[in-house]
């Protein structure tokens, strides 16, 4: 540009870099382990005290990574039975069960056309490696419906390569709708009890008003059912952190 | 109740059981008792002095305690003896050592007799009237009474019921808990009385342990947790089969 004066322009030093500290943005988004959270009922803390001090002391010696329903994992467990002392296993995850030490997680997948669904102990140790193959979350908490649906959604590679992924990125949701076999099913998925929202139910339209029926519209609105985590969850949440740090 | 691991990588149920505030209270001779041994008397669970009688807490009071929710009596052999008001902790109790609890079970109330007692009851269909969990016939027609001790429909639950031969896994002696393998008797949070097995098979079974009691006073310095030789403790690695 030309000055007024004739002179070259004013130094104009160029815009200072906005840092985007990767760190605090992943700390806003911290995962609890579904297991941590005490249940409702009337069991002394004393007791969910000592077990989260079990399970931290387990954590420490072998890492846990952090997954949900609807990953891709392969299990390692010591066998004494197999050849070579060790099993593998990969499968999706379909649901995670259980509170403290007993927690467990059902791997799924579909091997020469059988499908097979083995229930691990999350803190057992057998168990001597977890890897993490595929993160995606899916649509639903629990996905029991893979066994109605067609074998294809519950095949997964046995050699597969894990993906690999970028540690702050947020873990994408599979926004997937799944096909079904035909009725009948295991469960009666269209009912609004289960609140399934990963199926493409291809069920006539009478039909589907009619599962309608067994809706409990109220059950919202029940305040007596409400179990509010929140600060439940910091406590541990600090807890966790400052042990996992020592 | 909680999982545990063995070496081996097999999965043990077991119960936890807090020992909270557990004093001695009375030394009964066994002259006084008339009874084969000496007793003494046990309370344990601190409680509020204010919803009973003055009279109630003299025994209390004796031992210089706070009143206590529950007072049991244990035999004990002379060269066991222990002063009155003598706290009792979780280590008097040594893992690998076998265990009887006793507690009260869950009350059920006034129940049936096919929940009570599990008889079969009657077919739901074909022509039965009004008759689905009846008992049926009470005696036969010789015997022209009822028996003493039929089973008939009654309150079930809520009477005292031991569980033998447990054994104890681990110890905590900093929260004084004890592990114990499988189920026990009674609701979560109740009051229950553990006492060395009194099977004959685990008779030699206990190796040093302390005796009469730990004392907490004493010399020696106890781990905060002592674990049995077969427990998988969870600063080890994972399990491998060789």
């Amino acid at each position: 540009r030309v000055s007024s004066d004739g002179k070259p322009p004013k130094f104009q030093p160029p815009p200072k870099p906005v840092i985007i500290d990767r760190k605090t943005q992943k700390e806003e988004r911290r995962f609890l382990s579904p297991e941590f959270i005490p249940p409702r009922g009337r069991t002394d803390p004393l007791k969910y005290y000592i077990e989260r001090k079990d399970m931290i002391q387990r954590r420490k010696v072998f890492i846990i990574p952090e997954f949900y329903v609807g990953h891709v994992l392969a299990v390692t467990t010591a066998d004494p039975f197999a050849s070579d002392k060790s099993n593998r296993f990969v499968g999706i995850c379909i649901q995670r069960g259980g509170k403290g030490l007993g927690a467990t997680f059902v791997l799924r997948n579909v091997i020469e056309d059988q499908g097979v669904e083995i229930c691990y102990d999350l803190y057992s140790p057998r168990i001597q490696a977890l890897e993490v193959l595929k993160l995606e979350k899916r649509l639903d908490e629990n996905l029991l419906y893979l066994r109605d649906a067609l074998p294809e959604y519950s095949t997964f590679d046995v050699n597969m390569r894990p993906v690999p992924r970028m540690d702050h990125e947020e873990i994408p949701v599979n926004r997937l709708q799944v096909r079904m076999k035909p009725k009948p099913w295991s469960k009666r998925w269209e009912r609004p009890k289960y609140n399934i929202k990963g199926i493409k139910f291809e069920l006539p339209e009478h039909k589907m008003k009619a599962a309608q029926k067994w809706s409990q519209p109220w059950l919202e609105f029940d305040m007596l059912r409400e179990y509010d985590t929140s600060k439940i969850e910091e406590k541990i949440r600090k807890e966790l952190s400052e042990e996992l740090e020592k | 109740m909680m999982p545990i691991w063995t070496k081996s990588g097999e999965k043990r149920a077991v119960t936890l059981l807090k020992v909270q505030d557990c004093h001695v209270l009375r030394y009964v001779s066994k002259e006084e008792s008339g009874g084969k041994t000496a007793k003494l008397l046990v309370g344990g669970k601190n409680v509020s002095p204010f919803s009973k009688p003055e009279s109630a807490h003299e025994i209390f009071k004796e031992a210089g305690v706070p009143r206590k929710q529950k007072v049991t009596t244990f035999n004990v052999t002379d060269d066991a003896i222990i002063k009155p008001g003598t706290p009792l902790y979780a280590a008097h109790f040594r893992p690998g050592q076998f265990v009887d609890v006793t507690a009260k079970t869950i009350g059920k109330g006034f129940q049936g007799v096919v929940k009570r007692w599990g008889f079969k009851g009657q077919p739901a269909s074909h022509g039965q009237t009004k008759t689905h969990r009846r008992p049926g016939a009470i005696s036969t027609n010789k015997a022209a009474k009822v028996y003493r001790g039929k089973k008939m429909p009654g309150k079930m639950g809520n009477i005292y019921r031991t569980s033998f031969g447990l054994k104890v896994w681990r110890i905590n002696t900093k929260h004084d808990i004890i592990y114990v393998n499988g189920s026990v008797p009674g609701h979560t949070n109740c009051l229950v009385k553990v006492r060395d097995s009194k099977l004959p098979t685990y008779k030699d079974c206990n190796k040093n342990p302390p005796f009469p009691t730990f004392f907490a006073d004493g010399d020696e310095e106890l781990p905060e947790d002592l674990f049995d030789e077969e427990i998988f403790q969870f600063t080890d690695p994972s399990v491998t089969f060789a």
